[in-house]
């Protein structure tokens, strides 16, 4: 009889585990099923009224984190990551890599990274359950400490933790962007596809000649968690307009602050696109300071607003 | 040609015979030859020759018929010649098809035109917050950002419009760009943050 209730405890172990488990401990398991396991997600995402079907393998080979990303509709565009390196090959451009350690399009890459560095951003707290894709999961709400960024929530498998849907949301609970996963495949053995691209040769990384130091921008005010990731000054993609260029992030959402000559075209003073990107320009002077970013319009004029040169 | 076969044609030229045997005949080919010589031989005793003659008239007359239906339908050497055309015909349809093929991509930006306005039109429902601007609609990668139009409610001229138009999306493009440059830059990497910036009061 004891044996018996032994044995009942030890098969109940794991699943008195989870239930123990803390929201943080959820989205740590989260970010190492990310990057260790060998899986292949068929998943669909939402972006205002855009719908794009997507696939995303991922597994490791040598000792290296192997994904390859494919959009299913519409003209190939995918992109392969191997090592730390992600090439993106498209039919409108030459296929060009980059350093990162994410494909960057889908999920936040911080959600394979630390989750400790969203802390001082976001709280965790632990949701219900639900049957996503198939399967059993549970809800883990990622809410901004203010309202000053949009909050997140991420459905989680109980089996393999990799997650199963994925919303960020306004403070008023509009959904803004929707990753919805069809189908999650666990796989034994590294897909055919990943062998490919881990022997394939990829074009090396694009070189940023352009990337100077930049000046020495300040921020009189950031919302709690913000950093500083990277400044230079450049010239913008489309139009060749010389910027100087601050990248801000609080570990999920990246703001990006140009300073630029005021053009003879006013930009608008904020501008809300219905997937969560904004827009707010400041004039000073002959100068103009325009920020970006999915964060509230409101943030990004008051982040606009603090920007000093020292 | 036998003995009898030629006295049933002489007897033929001299109208002898009725009118079933005339009709077999001329169904005889062989038999046109001799009708004609003994006809030469006639009119040569009757002395009624002409000073010129076509020996082989029957000839040029097959040969006229011959030709006849030609003038109905096309002569063989034209049809010959029409032959390459027709083969030509085959890469006009080819052209056609690219001409599809554009038509049909035309359609689709079209299509993406006309989706756009319809968010446009939406875009006036969205409780977010709208200022200045009706909302721009962009797409995740820099490189294929689809944009509906962004129109000013301050009467700004369409060049204006347009021109700021393309500084918004550059600069969304560019913070889209980034996002991929910048992927492999993590908070934890670098020595800048917020508390390293001192507060500077104008």
């Amino acid at each position: 009889m004891r044996l018996f209730l032994l044995a009942l405890l030890v098969l109940h172990f794991p699943a008195m585990a989870q239930e123990d488990m803390s929201a943080k401990a959820w989205l740590d398991n989260m970010s190492q099923a990310l990057r260790d396991k060998e899986y292949k997600i068929s998943l669909i995402q939402l972006q205002a009224d855009h719908i794009r079907p997507l696939v995303y393998i991922h597994g490791k080979i040598e000792d290296q984190e192997v994904a390859f990303l494919e959009h299913l509709n519409g003209p190939p565009k995918n992109a392969v990551r191997v090592g730390n390196t992600v090439t993106f090959i498209e039919h409108d451009q030459p296929a060009y890599s980059v350093n990162a350690n994410r494909i960057q399009g889908i999920l936040p890459p911080a959600f394979a990274g630390n989750i400790s560095a969203l802390e001082s951003g976001y709280t965790f707290v632990l949701g219900g359950r639900s049957r996503l894709a198939g399967r059993p999961s549970q809800l883990v709400r990622i809410i901004p400490v203010d309202d000053f960024r949009y909050g997140y929530q991420v459905w989680l498998d109980l089996d393999t933790y990799l997650p199963l849907r994925y919303d960020m949301l306004t403070q008023d609970k509009q959904l803004l962007e929707q990753l919805l996963v069809v189908e999650l495949l666990v796989l034994d053995d590294v897909p055919a596809i990943l062998n490919e691209a881990y022997k394939q040769k990829w074009p090396g990384v694009i070189s940023q000649p352009t990337r100077d130091a930049g000046d020495n921008w300040k921020f009189k005010w950031l919302p709690e968690g913000f950093k500083v990731l990277v400044k230079d000054s450049h010239r913008l993609m489309g139009s060749h307009e010389a910027v100087e260029y601050i990248a801000l992030s609080d570990g999920i959402a990246n703001i990006s602050v140009y300073v630029a000559r005021a053009g003879d075209a006013m930009m608008p003073e904020e501008l809300v696109t219905r997937n969560g990107l904004s827009l707010a320009t400041e004039r000073i002077g002959n100068a103009e300071v325009v920020a970006v970013g999915k964060v509230p319009a409101e943030t990004l004029s008051r982040v606009a607003k603090s920007i000093t040169i020292e | 040609m036998d003995k009898l076969g030629q006295e049933w044609v002489s007897a033929a030229v001299d109208g002898e015979v009725d009118a079933q045997t005339l009709a077999e005949l001329s169904a005889d080919k062989d038999s046109h030859e001799q009708w004609r010589d003994y006809h030469m031989i006639g009119d040569a005793m009757r002395g009624e020759l002409p000073k010129t003659m076509n020996l082989d008239l029957s000839a040029s007359i097959a040969a006229a018929i011959e030709l006849e239906p030609a003038i109905l339908v096309p002569v063989q050497p034209k049809l010959e010649e029409s032959q390459p055309t027709k083969k030509s015909n085959v890469i006009p349809m080819f052209k056609q098809f690219g001409q599809y093929a554009i038509a049909a991509s035309v359609a689709l930006v079209a299509v993406v035109g006309v989706q756009n306005y319809g968010q446009d039109s939406a875009i006036d429902a969205s409780p977010l917050p709208v200022l200045n601007t009706r909302p721009l609609v962009g797409s995740v990668t820099p490189v294929s950002l689809q944009t509906g139009s962004v129109k000013q409610n301050q009467g700004y001229s369409n060049v204006q419009v347009m021109e700021q138009r393309q500084r918004i999306n550059a600069y969304i493009q560019d913070h889209m760009l980034q996002q991929r440059l910048n992927n492999g830059v993590t908070i934890g990497d670098n020595s800048h943050s917020e508390r390293d910036l001192v507060p500077v009061n104008n």
